[in-house]
């Protein structure tokens, strides 16, 4: 494994001596993140990227595009610096364990994987490793995040009662595994509950019980089996705070952006109400985003923790912690009751 | 503007002094504390002579509205045709028994009672006489929510899968809503209007799970969440909050459906808005009522629909003591949640 002084950390605020560029594979084609990250990567000075499309879906724009991970992992000579997954869910892991096998540092999409023994498995062996290993929510990086984030543990709202999220999105278009749920893990539950929940855990810490409704009506003519599309899932934490995320791909095909995020906070003192895709221009039928570009400032974090050799905000831990609360979710809508989180 | 037709905005002296073919209908108002105040309006509206009997406050109110004072239940309701009960909800169930038998309709504050089995005997003993029940589930007349159930009616959102709710006030001041075993607390009072709304627009509901948060003491403030699952399949989410003073009111929802959504904020769409220096100087709504300021009075529209029955002018309302029941049976199963932390079969 390469050292921070190797991959030239140090050299970062030395202007005569730049650091060599990372080496970056892209691990799959498969999530509709790819591409974005793909481009942003590609684009950037210090970093080399190759990008392995083993689906063959060739819709995914870099220089350097190989059609096997074992091509991307052989692409360099000395290996990749780090890799991004952007697998179906289900095969995470593989790649996940694969890299920490070969020393190499990771950000993997979310969800970091669909069962809670995959997810351990993959933070113990990056862990053991000395690899970084972070997970992709962008939305961590929300200015209008960071606001509510400063005002839960700044004390504006007084004490925080409860909130409730709301993260809707149209059915992904343009892959299919995403409501396979043997790829997937499952649908809207597990596509876009950790988003938020990830947001929960950086303000309330880990909820103690968890509780799940869910249904299959909106989209049900182009979800795979077996996969909800709409859910609502409360959490209650030690201190009686509650907090419902309604995970729903209720956002409806024709309208003019994929769906949002937004967040609800009552304290008593007060509430606040946060919009991290509020930042647009819109008119009839139009949606022209200039907010931040939260799939930057996740790699940007990435980069200067794989520079840094330690691992940043949004980690690994974190995305096991949100792993643990969709399958709490999940058995909920099992049981049919809350479940405690800790019998996950 | 056809969706508001002028008519509806006419709930003004103008419209109260037009010649009503018939005797005006005589009302009786029972406990003329917050709500009553938000009905006498209506009532004066629709040309009825007002009464009022009430163990605190009947002076005001009775000078405010030109209503006829009565010093006891027995002389009002010798005195009216029909009642309207704006009494704390403990009270409901015996004075709606006692306007029933002596043979008056009657017009109930919601919640109707606190426990379904009180609801089904004001129901039943209303059709042993022989007189209309109304529970004032007054937001099936706001008319945003009025609109959304007209889209619904339409078939343009399809089939509803996820249904939101929100609302928002300021904690009562009044003492008996903080205390569960008077009000049924925020679930019962507050959060009955959007389960009704969610029965309305989904359906009958298989089971609830519902979560509370409140502070302790002075300054106390109260949220909870409750989850349905309809027997038809939608799921919806019902938000309450009695926040600090200063709260304004508001309320939200958000209507998923397999062929469109439909999201409405009180906050927003109100074709008004304040700055803050200009704000500072305009109140707008007291935080325990909302504010119904240009918009036609949902409770001036609410009277007139149970008028419009009593006169013979319409087959029925758009809300029956059944659903009323309904709204409390479904409530209860919250509270039971609540109790429990287990979900409630309904």
């Amino acid at each position: 494994m390469l050292t921070a002084n190797q991959l030239g950390g140090d050299a970062r605020n030395d202007g005569a001596r730049a650091a060599r560029p990372l080496r970056i594979a892209l691990m799959s084609c498969a999530h509709t993140h790819a591409a974005g990250y793909a481009g942003l990567l590609d684009a950037r000075e210090d970093v080399d990227l190759v990008v392995a499309d083993p689906d063959g879906f060739g819709d995914v724009r870099a220089r350097r595009v190989v059609g096997s991970y074992q091509e991307a992992w052989d692409y360099y000579a000395e290996g990749p610096d780090a890799i991004v997954v952007t697998s179906a869910n289900a095969h995470h892991r593989d790649l996940v364990l694969e890299a920490a096998r070969r020393g190499v540092h990771v950000l993997c999409e979310k969800p970091l994987a669909t069962t809670v023994a995959d997810a351990e498995s993959m933070v113990a062996a990056c862990q053991e490793a000395g690899v970084v290993l972070m997970t992709a929510f962008p939305v961590h990086f929300s200015p209008q995040v960071a606001v509510l984030r400063d005002a839960v543990h700044g004390g504006t709202l007084g004490t925080v009662m409860g909130l409730t999220g709301t993260n809707n999105g149209m059915l992904p278009g343009g892959r299919d595994w995403f409501t396979d749920v043997d790829l997937s893990g499952g649908g809207a539950l597990v596509d876009h509950t950790v988003h938020i929940a990830q947001i929960l855990d950086s303000l309330l810490g880990e909820p103690e019980t968890v509780h799940a409704v869910t249904n299959r009506i909106l989209y049900a003519d182009r979800a795979g089996e077996g996969a909800e599309t709409g859910g609502l899932v409360t959490f209650t934490y030690p201190d009686g705070t509650i907090t419902t995320i309604d995970c729903s791909w209720s956002q409806p095909a024709d309208a003019p952006t994929w769906g949002g995020l937004r967040l609800q906070a009552l304290g008593t003192g007060g509430q606040l109400e946060i919009d991290a895709f509020a930042e647009r221009v819109e008119g009839f039928g139009q949606w022209h985003p200039y907010g931040a570009d939260l799939d930057a400032l996740l790699l940007d974090a990435f980069v200067g923790a794989v520079r840094a050799g330690k691992s940043a905000e949004p980690t690994g831990e974190v995305g096991l912690r949100t792993v643990r609360v969709v399958a709490a979710a999940q058995e909920s809508v099992r049981t049919g009751q809350a479940v405690a989180l800790t019998s996950v | 503007m056809t969706d508001q037709p002028l008519t509806d905005a006419a709930d003004t002296p103008a419209r109260a002094a037009l010649p009503d073919p018939a005797p005006p209908l005589r009302v009786g108002v029972i406990g003329t504390g917050g709500i009553s105040r938000a009905h006498a309006p209506g009532w004066l509206g629709t040309g009825a002579e007002l009464h009022a009997f009430s163990l605190e406050g009947a002076s005001a109110f009775a000078e405010e509205f030109g209503a006829i004072l009565h010093d006891t239940l027995e002389e009002l309701l010798e005195a009216v045709d029909a009642v309207d009960v704006c009494t704390p909800t403990p009270s409901h169930p015996a004075l709606v028994h006692a306007a029933l038998d002596a043979g008056k309709d009657v017009v109930c504050e919601k919640p109707l009672a606190l426990t379904e089995q009180e609801c089904q005997g004001m129901i039943e003993r209303a059709r042993e006489v022989g007189r209309h029940l109304f529970p004032a589930h007054v937001v099936r007349f706001f008319p945003q929510y009025a609109a959304a159930r007209r889209a619904l009616d339409s078939g343009d959102l399809g089939q509803l899968g996820v249904l939101r709710f929100e609302r928002t006030g300021a904690m009562p001041t009044q003492p008996w809503f903080a205390d569960e075993s008077q009000s049924g607390g925020i679930v019962m009072d507050q959060m009955i209007h959007d389960i009704d709304q969610a029965v309305w627009h989904a359906g009958a509901v298989s089971s609830v799970y519902a979560r509370q948060h409140a502070t302790e003491g002075a300054g106390e403030i109260r949220t909870a969440h409750v989850v349905l699952t309809h027997v038809g399949g939608a799921i919806s989410h019902c938000r309450g909050l009695w926040g600090p003073a200063g709260t304004q009111f508001r309320y939200t929802f958000s209507l998923a459906g397999d062929r469109g959504r439909l999201d409405y904020d009180s906050a927003r769409n109100t074709g008004v808005s304040w700055d803050e220096v200009a704000s500072a100087a305009q109140a707008s709504g007291d935080g325990f009522l909302p504010d119904i300021s240009g918009m036609p009075s949902p409770y001036a529209l609410e009277i007139r629909e149970f008028t419009d029955v009593l006169r013979g002018r319409a087959p029925a309302a758009r809300v029956a003591a059944e659903d009323g029941a309904y709204a409390v049976r479904v409530s209860r199963a919250a509270m039971e949640s609540l109790a429990t932390g287990r979900r409630i079969a309904c």
